[in-house]
């Protein structure tokens, strides 16, 4: 077990005609000594090539990657020790499980067969694949390829585990049981975690910190609700959230923010925050917003909406709301209410835009000027 | 046309079922097509030669029930086999190590053109391809001039012949060994290529992860998982192998090293004529390895012929 | 269970840990650690082997196409020229012979005849076929088997099969055209009636082999196509037509390619069916008449530049099928 930490990696790949992709842009991260960091992004944003150049198998172009202190960039996959869980689990087809667990130990280990043999019988325990030793991958179902595969990794005790979208091929439900039984696993062996995810579901319930990376870039490292509450940019704020938070690009006058039928004040610390800008994305998540029955508005946070679209979620509604039906192409903005909640499309309701609950971003850079107001220590306590 | 084929997803172009008898017909008819050369050797070289008239060369010696056909006899397979010894002696000694090289380096040639990847392989790999395709005249003389006047073959096989076993004419067949291996690989290596491609490249980085260096990645993991193809390539190049004539021509060209086909040019003629009982044995025979080779693992032929 | 290349590579990633100290690391690392090299002890033995045996000697061979290399001796190399090259094209008496040595036209035409005729009727009965058998008929697996059988035997055997069919008195070919009242004809040795009867063989042989390319073809196209054409109200022939058939292009090209490649190695069956060398002018083609040349008259250079032919008609074949394939990254 050891801390891993890249400084400044890059990737560039130079294609057959000569072209310079960069897939990974200065990426630095220092990951604790039994962290599960989760490195998150759209697809194609450089978080796979991250985690192949920190296995070895892809060459890193600049930058320099330290286990436990020490550069790995030239040591070969083999001697960086470290154990990876593959999207398509890669087992060996033609061996048993029981080989399939021993071949590292073989490989790469002095060991003997005695203790290559108890060690696996060992993990086959911890994995609950005791009983699926002797059997061929093709024979086991894809939950059970998933835990021989988590097994494999865990037997040979590396120093770090990289796992690449591990749970993506199980189906909805059994993700959502290996997602709690991966997080056991982890932190009963207290190893060093990377895991590749293109679902922030994940990356929110499963990392103790998660890095965003989009077009090979790094956005933000933080705790979940730090990324949640606090972005370091619209693409962040955008990613992270499900529905995703309203953005409302809109102009500054004075002490308030405008935008066609919508005038939201600001209040002094904000103003401040955006001072000498003439135009600025305001951005609120739909769980924030508050909906009431209409019937006056009490202050300058409230708003008369329509209701356009209803999407019930069961547990909750996302509805889809406007301010003004009449105009071509309005401002529409998403809203999660009580699942119980009797809404329909056509109601007129109030929303409630809270003040400490609104984001102000750059309007060309992305950059958050004002975040929610949000302590990670009350934070923390509330959830205890 | 037919409104009555109803049944979803079929493909047939023969609704009625008068239709489908003509079908079967054709079908039969084109399988008599393929069989009656073979069938008709197969009932002559049963025939003892004093009696053959070549009255009915498609039915089994059936007389006097049929008068004409002759009598039954296992002469020809016996001449067939006196005359062939030889060659089907030479023709093994040949085939079975060039088919196991030219498989086994086809294998490791795709191994390190496929499985482990890296820039400007496809070059390499292209020469291999194109190497199927070479029409053999375009080497004879080069290759000939080779075995015979560059390479001290025979010089170093004539101590060896103390050896039991050894022959001073066996550098020959090592000759043609090493031309078949040579000529086999392309082939060998897109059938393996083609199988390999197929292969998850995450097993390969799993093993390369677990430790394995390039050598062992292939003995442990990539060769028990070729076994399959084995099977294919090693049908496909011990028919090619042992049933080529022109490599023997022009590197054995005559005397003990002659291979089976060799042998079977020249057999069942003579000054009164052609011996065709004897004739018919001798084909069957120089054809019956392949011929076994291929009713019994038939699939894996087709799967090698239709790469 | 360390190689001497591991160690080798330890050391030397040793030495670099202290070299690069601080320093940023380089894109390819040490030579040794590319993947090229680390694969190299499986493909470089192999490549050698094929590129002395099978590149090295075609080389060698346009050669000794330039050198006057006649009979018993050796070749020389010093005196290099194209003479060969005009013998083939004109014809006549040339340095290294006292006779007069005719021009390679006829058989270069009777190549061309028999590669185009083989490979059409080739495709043809095997498209036909390769349909009948996708009709879900029962024993597919044994008409399969009967009609690829052909293609096991060798060149020579067929030979010798086809001989005895095509015989005057005895032959089936000649039993059955009695049956309707024609012959016997004399096949093998008759000059109008020789090629096409060589063909004929060939087609026996290999037409297997087309059908065996066309149903893979087949099996590829998806059953929604044929549903579809059923559907919009073809019939079955339109819908083979206009449909089906124009999606096996890929199947004809590279079944048309192997097909071209296999009548160009038929000496091996004019051998066996002629005895010998002298399959007379009107079978003759050019493979046979470049291992006369060489093997029976001696004429090794010219044979050579006959061979240089021949190769050349094969690159113009294969080397447009290796570049699309290449194009459409299927190699």
């Amino acid at each position: 077990m050891a801390e891993l930490t890249l400084d400044d990696v890059t990737k560039v790949f130079t294609e057959d005609d000569g072209n310079e992709i960069t897939a990974v842009d200065e990426v630095s991260v220092d990951i604790e000594d039994g962290e599960f960091l989760v490195l998150v992004g759209p697809s194609g944003c450089g978080k796979s090539t991250t985690l192949r150049m920190i296995a070895g198998l892809e060459t890193i172009t600049t930058g320099e990657i330290r286990l436990a202190g020490r550069r790995i960039n030239e040591k070969p996959p083999a001697e960086r020790d470290i154990a990876m869980v593959f999207q398509s689990y890669a087992l060996y087809p033609h061996m048993t499980v029981q080989q399939n667990m021993s071949f590292g130990l073989e490989e790469s280990t002095e060991m003997n067969d005695d203790e290559i043999e108890s060690k696996v019988a060992d993990t086959a325990e911890l994995m609950e694949i005791k009983e699926l030793l002797d059997r061929k991958p093709s024979d086991l179902s894809g939950g059970q390829q998933q835990r021989v595969a988590l097994g494999r990794a865990i037997v040979r005790a590396p120093e770090a585990f990289l796992m690449d979208e591990p749970l993506s091929n199980l189906d909805a439900k059994l993700r959502a049981t290996m997602r709690t039984e991966l997080q056991r696993i982890q932190d009963d062996l207290d190893v060093t975690t990377v895991y590749v995810t293109h679902d922030q579901t994940e990356a929110m319930t499963m990392g103790d910190r998660i890095a965003i990376l989009n077009d090979g870039i790094l956005q933000q490292v933080g705790t979940p609700l730090e990324c949640y509450h606090t972005p370091n940019n619209r693409f962040v704020a955008g990613f992270i959230g499900d529905p995703s938070m309203n953005f409302f690009e809109m102009d500054v006058d004075g002490e308030t923010l405008v935008i066609d039928r919508f005038e939201y004040p600001l209040k002094p610390a904000q103003q401040e925050a955006i001072s000498g800008r003439s135009d600025v994305v305001f951005g609120i998540r739909p769980e924030d917003i508050r909906i009431k029955e209409p019937g006056g508005l009490s202050d300058n946070y409230q708003f008369e909406v329509t209701v356009d679209v209803v999407e019930p979620r069961g547990d909750e509604n996302t509805i889809h709301l406007t301010f003004d039906r009449s105009v071509d192409d309005p401002v529409t903005f998403t809203a999660t209410v009580s699942g119980l909640r009797n809404i329909s499309a056509g109601d007129e309701v109030v929303a409630t835009f809270p003040p400490d609950s609104i984001h102000l971003f750059d309007t060309d850079s992305g950059v958050a000027v004002h975040n929610r107001t949000f302590d990670s220590e009350d934070a923390t306590h509330q959830v205890l | 046309m037919s409104t009555e084929t109803g049944r979803a997803g079929e493909r047939t172009l023969f609704g009625h079922s008068w239709r489908r008898i003509v079908l079967y017909l054709v079908l039969i008819g084109m399988g008599a097509f393929y069989l009656i050369p073979i069938e008709t050797g197969l009932m002559t070289s049963i025939i003892s030669p004093e009696t053959y008239s070549g009255n009915f060369p498609y039915l089994p010696p059936l007389e006097p029930l049929v008068p004409g056909t002759g009598e039954l006899s296992i002469e020809p397979w016996r001449g067939a086999i006196d005359g062939l010894g030889q060659g089907l002696v030479n023709s093994v000694i040949l085939v079975v190590p060039a088919t196991i090289l030219s498989g086994l380096l086809g294998s490791m040639a795709a191994f390190g053109l496929t499985t482990i990847s890296w820039r400007g392989q496809i070059g390499i790999y292209i020469l291999f391809v194109a190497g199927i395709f070479i029409p053999y005249q375009a080497v004879l003389v080069p290759l000939t001039q080779f075995w015979y006047n560059v390479v001290p073959l025979r010089a170093a096989f004539e101590p060896l012949a103390a050896l039991p076993l050894v022959e001073t004419y066996h550098w020959k067949l090592l000759a043609l060994i090493i031309t078949h291996t040579a000529y086999g690989l392309p082939i060998c290596t897109l059938l393996f290529r083609a199988h390999y491609k197929k292969l998850s490249d995450e097993m390969v980085e799993a093993a390369q992860l677990d430790g394995a260096s390039v050598a062992t990645i292939y003995r442990r993991i990539i060769l028990p998982l070729s076994i399959p193809m084995f099977a294919v390539v090693f049908i496909y190049q011990f028919t090619q192998i042992w049933n080529d004539l022109l490599f023997a021509l022009t590197i054995v060209q005559f005397g003990d090293a002659a291979v089976v086909t060799q042998d079977l040019v020249g057999i069942g003629v003579s000054q009164s004529g052609t011996n065709f009982p004897l004739r018919m044995a001798a084909a069957l025979l120089a054809a019956l390895p392949t011929l076994l080779v291929y009713i019994f693992f038939g699939d894996k032929f087709a799967k090698g012929v239709a790469a | 269970m360390r190689n001497p290349l591991t160690i080798l590579r330890q050391r030397l990633e040793d030495h670099r840990e202290v070299r690069a100290d601080g320093g940023t690391a380089t894109e390819a690392g040490s030579i040794l650690d590319r993947d090229s090299v680390r694969s190299a002890p499986f493909w470089l033995p192999p490549f050698l082997l094929i590129g002395l045996f099978i590149y090295g000697a075609i080389i060698w061979n346009i050669v000794l196409s330039l050198t006057d290399f006649q009979g018993l001796g050796s070749p020389d190399y010093s005196a290099l020229d194209f003479e060969n090259y005009v013998i083939a094209f004109v014809g006549g008496t040339p340095s290294w012979s006292e006779l007069t040595v005719s021009p390679v036209w006829n058989a270069a035409w009777n190549t061309v005849v028999l590669m185009v005729s083989f490979s059409v009727v080739c495709l043809a009965v095997g498209l036909v076929m390769a349909i009948l058998v996708d009709q879900e008929i029962r024993f597919e697996n044994t008409f399969r088997t009967i009609y690829l059988l052909p293609m096991s035997l060798s060149f020579v055997v067929t030979a010798k099969f086809w001989l005895y069919m095509y015989n005057v008195e005895t032959g089936l070919v000649n039993i059955i055209l009695g049956a309707v009242g024609v012959g016997p004809i004399e096949i093998v040795q008759n000059p109008d009636l020789k090629l096409a009867a060589v063909a004929f063989a060939l087609i026996w042989q290999f037409s297997g082999y087309a059908m065996i390319v066309y149903l893979a073809g087949l099996r590829a196209i998806p059953t929604s196509h044929f549903e579809a054409a059923r559907v919009d109200g073809a019939s079955t022939i339109r819908m083979y037509w206009r449909v089906i058939i124009p999606q096996l292009r890929t199947a004809t090209v590279s079944a048309l390619v192997v097909l071209t490649v296999f009548s160009l190695k038929a000496f091996d069956f004019l051998f066996s069916m002629y005895g010998g060398y002298q399959p007379g002018p009107s079978a003759d083609i050019l493979a046979t008449r470049m291992v006369r040349e060489a093997y029976a008259n001696g004429n090794w250079a010219y044979g050579s530049a006959i061979a240089v032919l021949l190769f050349i008609m094969a690159l113009a074949i294969v080397a447009p099928y290796i570049y699309t394939q290449y194009q459409r990254g299927e190699l």
